[in-house]
């Protein structure tokens, strides 16, 4: 027998035999059931103990919390709680629950089990990240006068503190267990490490649809820990997925091409994408490097000879906007709308750098000592727009005589030299802003935060714009009313477009990829953006 | 005679690889932003590179960074092992054995993460080309023990040769003996050896730059290179993300196919 093997059934033989193998290390979707990845295991299944993304999906699917904040709108709902009430004060919101909460394993969910919850998340031996919260939980008083009614009593004001209790969630009393027993839509059934965790439908959960069907209409969730894009996009190819949360721009149009239904960019997030220079007296950098970094005309010159349309169209594809200031336009309760800030312009950049005492020497750029001006841009490994943003500013420069090292390290010793050895000149890197208060950006703008990354831990503030920033976001932290917190933050935003301490690049787009078989998902730029709504979602045809 | 085809054939490569870079208005690090990987024009023969780079270039100026880089490590990697496995020849048994031990050391080293810790060690605004020179610096000093051995083992049984005794007989000191004598007589143990190396280097940089620890950009690499067919999404918008690949499998082919007729 003569048998001939071509380029086709090699691949199709290929095909099969990954096909086979992906198919056995991969446990099968049951009917009714959504299947998606996370990235990486969740570190725990304690609600109170959530810090990071895995946890925190897995938190949103399973437990039931008293107030849910409405991703579309950014308006607080009543869950768990029929109602609540916030005293003229602030110090004193009082809930009252639904009649006939019940837990997944059937038993009553009371306000005892309310009380019990909040006061586990507030017990500094929980070490519960959303306490900090409350500003002062040791101070917190939670009391449940009768059995549907919780009062929460605060030593101070906290603004926006209905938001707070869209993370705490509601567990048994004396009853914690990590997700198995819950008040939210899914029950975890099942997990194994570095493969999967598997949900199952409340068949308990309070909510039913306007035609009394309860919810939620799934009948489980797979998510699947892969930390591999191309694995991830053959599978939701394949339906094996049924919808990727942050698509990379870059998949974004391979993925419209073949079903332009299949995916969807809902425009600027609330994220950023940044660089920096070190500014940290103690850093272990020249003392000539030191001074250019302090030095306003020489950050503001960076910026004007940033192409960032290019940034946004070559890195992106095109799924960004250019970004001039740290308040994305997406976040349009808090975006500064009449900000000035410094345009690109190369030729005025090479004027202010002639203005502070830089000028050309041949190709390069010297300082007044007569050092070449280079220096490292430090990023991350891995994340291919950043690379390549990193790769388009590095040119940009050059057109002002800046020679610049782009260096992709991995993400320990990333940390390792922004946080611990201040080893590093400057830096590129996004910051993920999933909350629009003001609020949540507090640890990175006051100058004695760990997280003010051009100089950290200041003592005092190192200038007096930082001091400035500092009295600003203190104020609009007290404010009472909502015009005057507004009006400080636009001046920390217009104070930072000045200073140029971190230089914005683009705020990144929100992109999805979603499966059209699935109804009732009402996608948002506010994380989790495609299943905050899952006890609504269902697949076409299925009731 | 297949050889001489393979050196003719890399001859027109390095050749035409030199012209593509030295041609007037060309540069690997140039970013043509109008054309993002774009196919081939006439302004850029074989297509441009996610950051408007012309691709063609880029490849040239892989083939002479690689070839150059890894022929000048595998020159010294073939030198210090000659000089360690004849130095140990004819040294006394107890000196022998130390080298042979330090060469077994070198042997057994986890070179990726030696090569990673150097790698951290160098101050981050090292620049591209000093990155290629500690890359294949690298490679250069951690080759040679293999080879060390077999020049020992080679050595000794040359020392122990009728002309060798008469040559000690004449009067002739060790390094006169090694170099008059020894030398020669290795070169057919060496010259294999150091055609080895060289597409052994090339692929090890290769594999280095895929995991961001070779040449640094813009400094065009077969690691970072190939890193491009990692993304179905660029695979799909031009057939000539392939190029590189295919002329690293060519190039080490055609080196292949030198040692082969050694």
């Amino acid at each position: 027998m003569n048998v001939r093997f071509g380029v086709r059934q090699v691949t199709a033989l290929v095909s099969v035999i990954f096909g086979l193998v992906g198919a056995c290390q991969m446990p099968s979707k049951g009917p009714g059931e959504l299947a998606w990845a996370m990235r990486y295991d969740p570190k725990t299944f304690d609600p109170a103990k959530v810090d990071e993304q895995a946890s925190e999906e897995v938190r949103f699917l399973t437990d039931g919390v008293l107030i849910r904040v409405n991703r579309r709108t950014q308006q607080p709902e009543p869950e768990l709680a029929a109602s609540w009430n916030v005293s003229r004060d602030g110090r004193m919101i009082s809930f009252r629950l639904r009649q006939g909460l019940r837990f997944s394993d059937g038993s009553a969910l009371t306000s005892r089990d309310v009380a019990w919850s909040l006061r586990r998340v507030l017990d500094p031996a929980t070490a519960a990240p959303v306490a900090d919260e409350f500003l002062a939980p040791q101070e917190v008083k939670v009391e449940a006068p009768d059995a549907l009614t919780v009062k929460v009593h605060l030593p101070k004001r906290v603004i926006g503190i209905e938001n707070v209790f869209d993370e705490i969630a509601i567990e048994p009393a004396e009853r914690p267990s990590e997700g198995k027993v819950t008040s939210g839509p899914f029950t975890v059934v099942d997990y194994k490490r570095g493969q999967y965790v598997r949900l199952a439908r409340n068949a308990n959960y309070w909510r039913r649809d306007a035609a009394g069907v309860q919810l939620p209409y799934l009948t489980g969730i797979r998510l699947d820990v892969l930390n591999n894009r191309e694995r991830e996009i053959s599978l939701f190819e394949r339906g094996e997925y049924d919808l990727i949360d942050s698509l990379p721009p870059d998949y974004f149009g391979l993925l419209q091409k073949k079903n332009p239904r299949a995916v969807l960019d809902l425009g600027p997030s609330l994220n950023t994408e940044e660089m920096w220079f070190n500014q940290a007296p103690g850093a272990p950098l020249p003392d000539y490097e030191k001074a250019w970094f302090r030095n306003r005309a020489f950050r503001v010159a960076v910026s004007q000879a940033i192409h960032r349309a290019d940034l946004a169209r070559i890195a992106y594809d095109g799924h960004a906007t250019p970004a001039y200031g740290f308040v994305s336009p997406a976040n349009r309760a808090w975006h500064n709308d009449g900000l000035r800030f410094p345009h690109e312009d190369v030729a005025a950049a090479a004027q202010l750098l002639a203005g502070a005492g830089f000028h050309k020497s041949g190709s390069s750029l010297v300082d007044a000592g007569g050092h070449a001006v280079k220096f490292s841009i430090l990023t991350n490994a891995g994340n291919a727009a950043r690379l390549k943003i990193a790769t388009l500013i590095q040119q940009d420069l050059a057109a002002i005589g800046m020679q610049v090292t782009v260096v992709a390290l991995d993400f320990p010793a990333l940390i390792d030299r922004l946080m611990h050895k201040q080893d590093y000149e400057a830096c590129l890197l996004g910051l993920s802003n999933v909350e629009p208060d003001p609020n949540t950006q507090m640890n990175m703008w006051i100058s004695s935060s760990p997280n003010h990354q051009w100089d950290p831990s200041e003592k005092t503030p190192a200038t007096p714009w930082e001091a400035q920033i500092d009295k600003l976001m203190q104020e609009q932290g007290t404010a009472l009313l909502q015009k005057n917190r507004k009006l400080a933050f636009d001046q920390v935003q217009q104070i930072v477009a000045d200073e140029q301490p971190f230089i914005y690049l683009v705020y990144p787009n929100t992109l999805y990829a979603l499966s059209p078989s699935l109804v009732g998902v009402e996608p948002s730029i506010f994380q989790p953006g495609l299943i905050w709504n899952i006890a609504n979602v269902r697949r076409q045809g299925t009731k | 005679m297949k050889r001489r085809v393979a050196v003719v054939m890399l001859a027109l490569m390095v050749v035409a690889a030199g012209v593509i870079v030295m041609l007037p208005g060309t540069s690997y690090k140039a970013q043509d932003r109008e054309a993002i990987m774009s196919g081939a024009t006439a302004h850029h023969w074989v297509g441009t590179d996610d950051v408007g780079r012309d691709r063609g270039v880029r490849v040239a100026a892989a083939v002479l960074l690689g070839l150059g880089g890894a022929a000048a490590a595998a020159a010294i990697t073939t030198a210090i092992a000659a000089a360690v496995g004849a130095a140990a020849a004819f040294s006394a048994p107890g000196v022998a054995s130390v080298l042979m031990l330090a060469s077994d050391l070198f042997l057994s080293l986890p070179w990726l993460f030696l090569l990673m810790m150097v790698r951290s060690f160098l101050p981050l605004t090292t620049s591209p080309l000093h990155s290629a020179v500690v890359t294949f610096s690298i490679l250069a000093a951690l080759g040679w023990p293999a080879c060390a051995r077999a020049v020992y083992r080679g050595t000794l049984n040359l020392r122990s040769s009728e002309w060798m005794i008469q040559g000690r007989a004449s009067g002739l000191r060790n390094t006169q003996l090694m170099r008059r004598h020894v030398l020669p007589h290795l070169l057919p143990l060496l010259i294999p050896q150091f055609l080895i190396c060289v597409p052994a280097f090339i692929v090890a940089e290769a594999n280095l730059g895929t995991l961001g620890l070779g040449i640094a950009e813009p400094l065009p690499s077969w690691g970072a290179m190939l890193l491009e067919l990692d993304n179905s999404a660029s695979l799909a918008l031009s057939h000539w993300v392939y190029l590189p690949v295919v002329v690293l499998v060519m190039v080490l082919l055609l080196l292949e196919s030198l040692t082969a007729e050694v």
